[in-house]
């Protein structure tokens, strides 16, 4: 695969993956921008990876990690987690987004690789280096407190 | 995805809306940003691992040859050293000599990685900016172009047909327990002189402390009168060539 093809197909999935993280559009969009930009530069290493999406992923969730320390050695932040996510981003609903960045974060992260990166587990369970088992655990708990939120059940909603 | 290995009969519609409702977000950097952004980075970084390299070659060179020699002895003359920046280059020729370019509008940007490459090639140099420092009762005349007794043998500038100027450096014409120091008149202080001199160069000994002054030497006679051009002498170009009287040709009726 070439990159510009590569770029065109995942870019989206992993900007929504990387935005469930970090909770601020602006931000996520340069994080993955970046990462795509390092994945280019090493791109004969990165279309080897098993799942290259996966890599930009994880490559812009590092690269957050060290631009937060980067910030706050030059400002003092309170949490720099707690981004606001009211509004966050006019594509998507924020109260779904807070709903996803209030689950336990390895919850979370099985939802980002497996479900937004679409992932199976056993690729999931590598990325994120727990057990096929523990995989499957968070995912059904992370679905149980989704569920109440976007199913509609018979009857509701629509008039 | 495979959502079968879930026991809950709503997962899938569960995961579907998830992926939905996210359908609205896109990335907006075109592909063009990407690349373009990857091969500036590429090409940066080539860049600087090269002059990496050059410089890491010359100081290991220089690491061995120093270990090599008595401590207050140079480095020996036949021992190949290049260092190449933006700024400066320094390069020892098979007499052991020292030759050290500089870009005149760069040069004040890097002055501590020229002072530690002169250091490191054997070279003993102190440089400072809006300063000037002499040993504890050292005399302090200076000559019109603001260099003292003393700083001719170790130290000559040529310039060349591209405007750079071009300053030989002799280790082994330094006396012992002597360095060069080099202070660069300031801009406020080139405003007084006018240039001249753009910069003062003294033998002052090491391991002592020095006595330094912020005081910048007088505007030169030679400037007096209306002559020369100000603008021409700037902090990086202290001694212009032919300004100093070892630089030109006798009979040069050239004033600055």
């Amino acid at each position: 695969m070439e990159f510009a093809e590569f770029y065109g197909t995942e870019r989206d999935r992993c900007l929504r993956a990387v935005l469930v993280v970090v909770g601020d559009r602006p931000l996520a969009e340069d994080l993955v921008a970046e990462a795509f930009t390092r994945a280019w530069t090493a791109w004969s290493k990165v279309r080897r990876h098993p799942a290259p999406r996966a890599w930009v992923v994880r490559t812009a969730l590092n690269v957050r990690v060290s631009w937060w320390r980067r910030r706050k050695r030059e400002v003092a932040l309170g949490e720099a987690d707690d981004v606001p996510v009211a509004d966050a981003d006019p594509g998507v609903d924020p109260r779904l987004l807070a709903l996803l960045r209030g689950l336990p974060p390895r919850q979370r992260e099985v939802i980002v690789f497996r479900v937004l990166l679409d992932l199976d587990t056993e690729q999931t369970a590598r990325e994120l280096g727990m057990a096929r088992g523990t995989v499957t655990a968070h995912l059904s708990r992370a679905v149980a407190a989704l569920r109440a939120q976007l199913v509609t059940e018979p009857g509701e909603g629509g008039s | 995805m495979n959502e079968h290995d879930l026991h809950d009969p709503d997962a899938p519609a569960v995961l579907d809306a998830l992926r939905d409702s996210m359908d609205g977000v896109t990335m907006s950097t075109p592909l063009e940003l990407i690349v373009a952004t990857g091969r500036a980075r590429r090409t940066r970084r080539r860049l600087a691992t090269g002059a990496t390299a050059v410089v890491v070659a010359g100081g290991v060179a220089l690491g061995l040859t120093t270990y090599a020699n008595p401590a207050a002895a140079p480095p020996a003359a036949g021992d190949a050293l290049h260092i190449q920046t933006v700024a400066y280059t320094v390069d020892r020729t098979a007499t052991g000599t020292l030759v050290v370019t500089w870009d005149k509008e760069r040069y004040a940007a890097d002055r501590t990685g020229l002072e530690a490459a002169l250091r490191a090639a054997g070279f003993p140099v102190l440089i400072r900016i809006g300063e000037f420092c002499a040993g504890p009762g050292e005399d302090p005349t200076l000559d019109p172009y603001g260099v003292a007794s003393g700083v001719g043998a170790v130290m000559r500038a040529d310039g060349g047909a591209d405007g750079r100027v071009t300053f030989t450096f002799d280790p082994a014409a330094m006396p012992a327990g002597k360095q060069l120091f080099i202070g660069y008149l300031n801009d406020a202080q080139l405003a007084v002189t006018g240039g001249a001199p753009g910069s003062v160069e003294r033998l002052v000994p090491t391991g002592v402390e020095l006595t330094c002054t912020t005081v910048a030497p007088p505007r030169s006679p030679r400037k007096s009168g209306g002559e020369g051009d100000a603008t021409t002498k700037r902090p990086a170009d202290p001694k212009a060539p032919g300004d100093r009287p070892s630089d030109r040709p006798t009979g040069d009726p050239k004033t600055k």
